[in-house]
């Protein structure tokens, strides 16, 4: 019961930030410089072709129905049309969709199969020693390489060189499946330096943050084997705070991985909202931010949910807490 | 006098594995001086000025060669150096002024006010950070002021709910308390009470947030949405490199390698602080 009122809480607060995230964006919007109408009119429109364009976009009614007309209408699927393309904005969307979410799927398939288990690896062991020294310059040097710097250098390598992939030329999926996970590898590479560096690091302060536990020296006084107590008792425990940043990393992939799409000439969405934004497309830019924003809420509130089932203490202190 | 004296020793006093820590404020500090002595002296030349051929390689009139313009890098170098540290500073000394006031007032009062600066806060932080820089690009066009604003909008949400969670676990303790009944007034006990024992993660956050706010910026003018031409910033400077970077790498390679220097250096030192203040047991299973 507790359990079930502790989710209501963080679906109702999901929904707040949700809201709250729709109005940051629709204000944002309205406050860039520049009229919709003259954008699409051009400068030379007389102010009666102003007046009956701004009558045909809905642009004279107030601004709380105007809201409302864009809100109803993004939450059945309409996000407007393009103003560029004059093709609908969800249509656009959904051809970049899948590639959006190849590349973010390789980027976490190498997070996950790399930084957990270094992570794990690296907090089990001695931290004071040499080896702990090298883990933090590891990961400290890993979460220091911005993706523009590192993703310039690997463009240029694999460019300047015959290294046997090639750089910018993206295979869609429907034409050659093997060949569109080979163009999207390298890009993958870029992402996940940084997301393996975090993982290992947040893994690595989890762990070491269980082993001094109680239950763990009693594991230990019984007589386990290490590599037992490592699974059955220490992943378990140490799962929450890694999955949480593995949350956030894959909507930060969904959404946000404008520089690395754009070095490598990859279709995705975020690199979309950004030319959007280069060229006013108003409805492009309010569908994509509210869509990267609902990804990391939705995302978040999946961690929420399945670390209250992973860690049945946390929904009973956070009630408890009353915060 | 002397206890302070003795407190501020022990607090640079560097331990047996921090050899790291200490070449990590070296590197910055390095930075620093040279953009200091770059500026005020005027060594490496005017950053406008045309030195000799279009794209050189090192060599004895431009010391990290020259760019498609003929200016030599060294002295754009410097000059960017000193933006990027700059806005990102200042940006973030915004940011630990308003995370401060916000999350020490979050933590002390709870409730609802809590709750309505948390709330605010999550929906800054429901973001990818560089649509958000972008979308603030978007709002006041492209330039300094963008790439402050948008460094302070990314790194607010996070250092706030930060402090406010350190400011709520001091709240809770007897000194508090005590103070609380003696008829000491709120804005004084958040002040003198629970502002010290906030700082150290105050300090932490604040760290982190400066890398974060190097990398909005080197985002932001790599996209062409932060500093403006002439002017020059470790982002920009990577940004017109990776143009010639088939023919002249050494352009994006000087300022990468110092990009990536200064951001672990400010990493690594803030590693080093969290173990200071917010020290754990450690115990290995070996």
């Amino acid at each position: 019961m507790d359990h079930i009122r502790w989710l209501l809480g963080r679906v109702a607060t999901a929904a707040l930030t949700m809201f709250g995230v729709s109005v940051l964006i629709f204000a944002a919007v309205r406050a860039m410089p520049g009229s919709y109408t003259e954008l699409v009119l051009g400068p030379l429109a007389t102010q009666a072709e102003k007046a009956s364009a701004a009558a045909r976009f809905g642009l004279d009614r107030p601004v709380v129905e105007q809201y409302w007309h864009w809100l109803s209408n993004a939450a059945t699927g309409d996000f407007g049309t393009s103003l560029v393309t004059r093709a609908p904005v969800a249509a656009e969307f959904g051809d970049r969709l899948p590639v959006t979410v190849t590349l973010t799927a390789l980027a976490l398939a190498l997070t996950v199969l790399i930084g957990i288990p270094l992570g794990v690896y690296t907090g089990t062991r001695d931290s004071g020693g040499r080896g702990g020294v090298l883990g933090r310059l590891v990961s400290a040097f890993g979460m220091s390489l911005p993706e523009f710097a590192l993703g310039s250098l690997v463009v240029f390598l694999f460019t300047r060189y015959r290294l046997g992939l090639t750089v910018g030329n993206y295979v869609p999926w429907s034409q050659d499946p093997l060949g569109s996970i080979g163009s999207l590898f390298l890009p993958a590479c870029v992402l996940a330096v940084f997301c393996v560096a975090a993982t290992a690091r947040t893994t690595r302060d989890a762990v070491l943050g269980v082993l001094v536990e109680p239950h763990i020296a009693a594991a230990v006084a019984r007589g386990e084997p290490k590599g037992f107590i490592v699974r059955h008792h220490v992943l378990r425990n140490a799962s929450v705070p890694v999955l949480t940043l593995v949350a956030t990393l894959s909507a930060y992939l969904l959404g946000g991985a404008v520089i690395v799409e754009r070095l490598f000439n990859v279709p995705g969405l975020g690199s979309y909202v950004v030319d959007g934004l280069d060229r006013r497309d108003y409805a492009v830019i309010q569908a994509g931010v509210l869509l990267a924003a609902v990804v990391f809420i939705a995302a978040n509130l999946l961690v929420d949910l399945v670390s209250g089932l992973i860690d049945p203490r946390i929904s009973v202190l956070a009630k408890g807490a009353g915060s | 006098m002397k206890a302070t004296a003795v407190r501020v020793r022990r607090a640079l006093a560097m331990r047996s594995g921090d050899g790291l820590l200490r070449g990590a404020v070296w590197v910055l500090l390095a930075l620093v001086l040279a953009t200091l002595v770059g500026q005020l002296t005027g060594a490496g030349g005017r950053p406008d000025a045309i030195v000799g051929p279009r794209l050189q390689p090192p060599g004895s009139g431009w010391l990290l060669g020259t760019d498609n313009l003929g200016r030599s890098l060294l002295p754009r170098l410097l000059q960017g150096i000193g933006t990027t540290l700059l806005l990102s500073t200042l940006a973030v000394a915004c940011t630990a002024v308003i995370s401060t006031a916000l999350g020490v007032v979050a933590g002390y009062r709870g409730g609802r006010t809590a709750e309505l600066i948390l709330r605010i806060g999550d929906v800054l932080y429901s973001f990818p950070a560089i649509v958000l820089a972008v979308l603030v690009a978007a709002v006041l066009g492209p330039g300094r002021t963008t790439a402050l604003a948008a460094i302070v909008l990314v790194t607010v949400p996070l250092m706030t709910r930060m402090v406010g969670v350190a400011a709520r676990a001091v709240a809770r303790r007897e000194f508090v308390t005590a103070a609380r009944i003696s008829g000491v007034s709120a804005p004084t006990i958040m002040l003198r009470h629970i502002l010290p024992n906030v700082a150290g993660t105050v300090a932490v956050q604040g760290t982190y947030a400066l890398s974060v706010g190097i990398l909005v910026e080197g985002g932001l003018s790599f996209l062409g949405y932060g500093v403006q031409l002439p002017d020059a910033s470790l982002g920009l400077l990577i940004q017109e490199g990776g143009l010639y970077m088939v023919g002249a790498p050494w352009l994006i390679v000087a300022p990468g390698v110092v990009l990536v220097a200064a951001i672990m250096a400010i990493n690594l030192v803030g590693d080093s602080l969290r173990d200071r203040f917010e020290p754990r047991e450690t115990r290995s299973l070996v």
